[in-house]
């Protein structure tokens, strides 16, 4: 445990510009959402919105970057002394794992804030329960759908490049898992999407309509209709459950190479 | 034996690293890996860390593969491999979190002899990193140093410090293995001679036996590589 808080530390140092400046970018979308101001109240909620989601997609490139810089230390020997340290591969593994989630928690967390503070400026206000849900929970559920199986995998594609080589005869390896992976992903998908609801969904947001027809008045019979069995059958479980398994398998193979690789 | 090996070849894609290797490294002695570039020093160091795994061959260290081992030996490698952001402090936060051999007394009072600035590793000069990066090494308590080239590139009052550090830090029942192309300013460190050429042993002597024969570890050098 010594060594592992030493790795988080290193990792903070290592990547803590990346983080900050993640952070600060906030800033810039929040400013940029006071800056939408077209009359349509439905509408500026929805630009709004839309500019939230291109912040969360960046954020999602920017964290694969930062969990995935290795080629440097590969080059210039720092990742020699971190195989010859102590700490098995899997401590490395998941302190760089763990530095990065703890950011990309912070990051979404702090978007999911900014959605409340959308709605809030159209007008719609959320009783306690759907804001915890919009605050901590859709964020983590997107942290495991999405960004941990995507950091799991630069992490271990970069342990693969850095041990075999893009180059030269080791090129074979990373090809495969570059091209594979996403053939892999997409049947993962198909497969996901087959067993989903097998266990009861998450109901998640079924308090949403009562504030939304609180601020615009009754919705339209169809939507409403549409919205009350989403509301009913709630998220698939399943889907976040794989996806948790496929991060947990991608950082014990990382690990493990890191345990054999050469330098 | 400390460390050793048996019937090691390492070859890479398109050259042989070594070739049929059988070494053994008993406690107590400061051995120079000597040769010419390319004559197989490096892989005979890094196999022996478990940077590299042999294509042929066993390998042991401490009676472990090496990477089992890597709490139990120094491995300093000729690369400049310090994070830019790394000051002497940093360096001791981080030596004393991951070894538990660690001495950061040690280490502040290498830093002071060793004349190493307080300052990013990016303002270093190449001479102060290495020194630094021999400060980390030499603070661990172990009994196996492997140094891959520690004097390379560096000016000579940087070598001299680091050569005298050594001499003053070693202890008897220590081995260190050395490679180095400065020869004649490490001479009078070693008591074992490794000369090495095309990846195979050229000559394994005493180095008290050479001067016995009249002859200087440059002169060895000299005849058996040229």
């Amino acid at each position: 445990m010594r060594g592992f808080k030493t790795l988080l530390w290193l990792e903070h140092r290592r990547s803590w510009v990346w983080a900050v400046s993640l952070f600060a970018s906030l800033a810039f979308w929040a400013w940029g959402i006071k800056q939408v101001l077209v009359l349509d109240i439905a509408s500026r909620a929805g630009i709004r919105s839309g500019l939230l989601g291109i912040a969360a997609a960046i954020g999602l490139l920017v964290l694969a970057i930062m969990i995935g810089r290795f080629r440097g230390e590969t080059r210039n020997g720092q990742y020699q002394v971190m195989l010859l340290s102590p700490p098995s591969g899997y401590s490395h593994i998941l302190a760089r794992f763990v530095y990065a989630a703890t950011v990309a928690a912070i990051y979404y967390v702090t978007i999911a804030f900014l959605y409340w503070w959308i709605a809030e400026l159209a007008g719609i206000h959320f009783d306690a329960v759907t804001l915890i849900e919009l605050i901590l929970g859709l964020p983590l559920y997107g942290l495991a759908l999405i960004a941990f199986p995507l950091m799991a995998w630069v992490l271990l594609l970069m342990v693969v490049v850095s041990s075999y080589r893009l180059s030269g005869s080791g090129w074979i390896p990373g090809t495969i898992m570059v091209f594979g992976s996403g053939v892999a992903f997409g049947e993962l998908g198909e497969a996901i999407s087959r067993i989903a609801y097998s266990l009861p969904g998450w109901r998640i947001f079924r308090h949403a309509p009562g504030a939304l027809i609180e601020r615009f008045g009754p919705l339209d019979p169809e939507v409403s209709t549409e919205l009350s069995q989403v509301m009913y059958q709630g998220v698939p479980i399943e889907p976040v459950l794989v996806m948790l398994a496929v991060t947990a398998l991608m950082l014990f193979l990382a690990g493990r190479i890191w345990q054999e690789v050469e330098a | 034996m400390l460390a050793h090996l048996e019937h090691v070849t390492k070859r890479y894609v398109k050259a042989d690293g070594v070739l049929d290797l059988s070494l053994g490294f008993p406690a107590g002695e400061v051995v120079g890996v000597l040769g010419l570039n390319g004559s197989g020093k490096s892989t005979l160091l890094k196999l022996l860390a478990g940077l590299l795994q042999p294509t042929q061959g066993t390998v042991r260290v401490f009676g472990k593969a090496p990477r089992q081992a890597r709490s139990q030996f120094v491995f300093l490698g000729e690369q400049d491999a310090l994070w830019t952001w790394m000051t002497p402090r940093d360096a001791e936060k981080f030596m004393s979190g991951v070894y538990e051999d660690f001495d950061a007394a040690r280490f502040n009072e290498l830093l002071d002899v060793l004349d190493v600035p307080r300052r990013k590793t990016k303002a270093m000069s190449k001479g102060e990193r290495g020194r630094l990066r021999l400060a980390m090494s030499l603070s661990r308590d172990v009994k196996l140093y492997l140094l891959d080239e520690p004097l390379a590139g560096i000016d000579l009052i940087s070598r001299e410090k680091i050569l005298s550090s050594l001499v003053r830090e070693w202890h008897t029942d220590e081995t260190i293995l050395l490679s180095t192309h400065e020869v004649a300013e490490a001479e009078g460190l070693f008591e074992r001679v490794l000369l090495m050429k095309a990846g195979r042993i050229a000559l394994d002597a005493q180095a008290e036996e050479l001067r016995d024969e009249g002859k200087s570890v440059v002169d060895a050098f000299r005849e058996v590589l040229s």
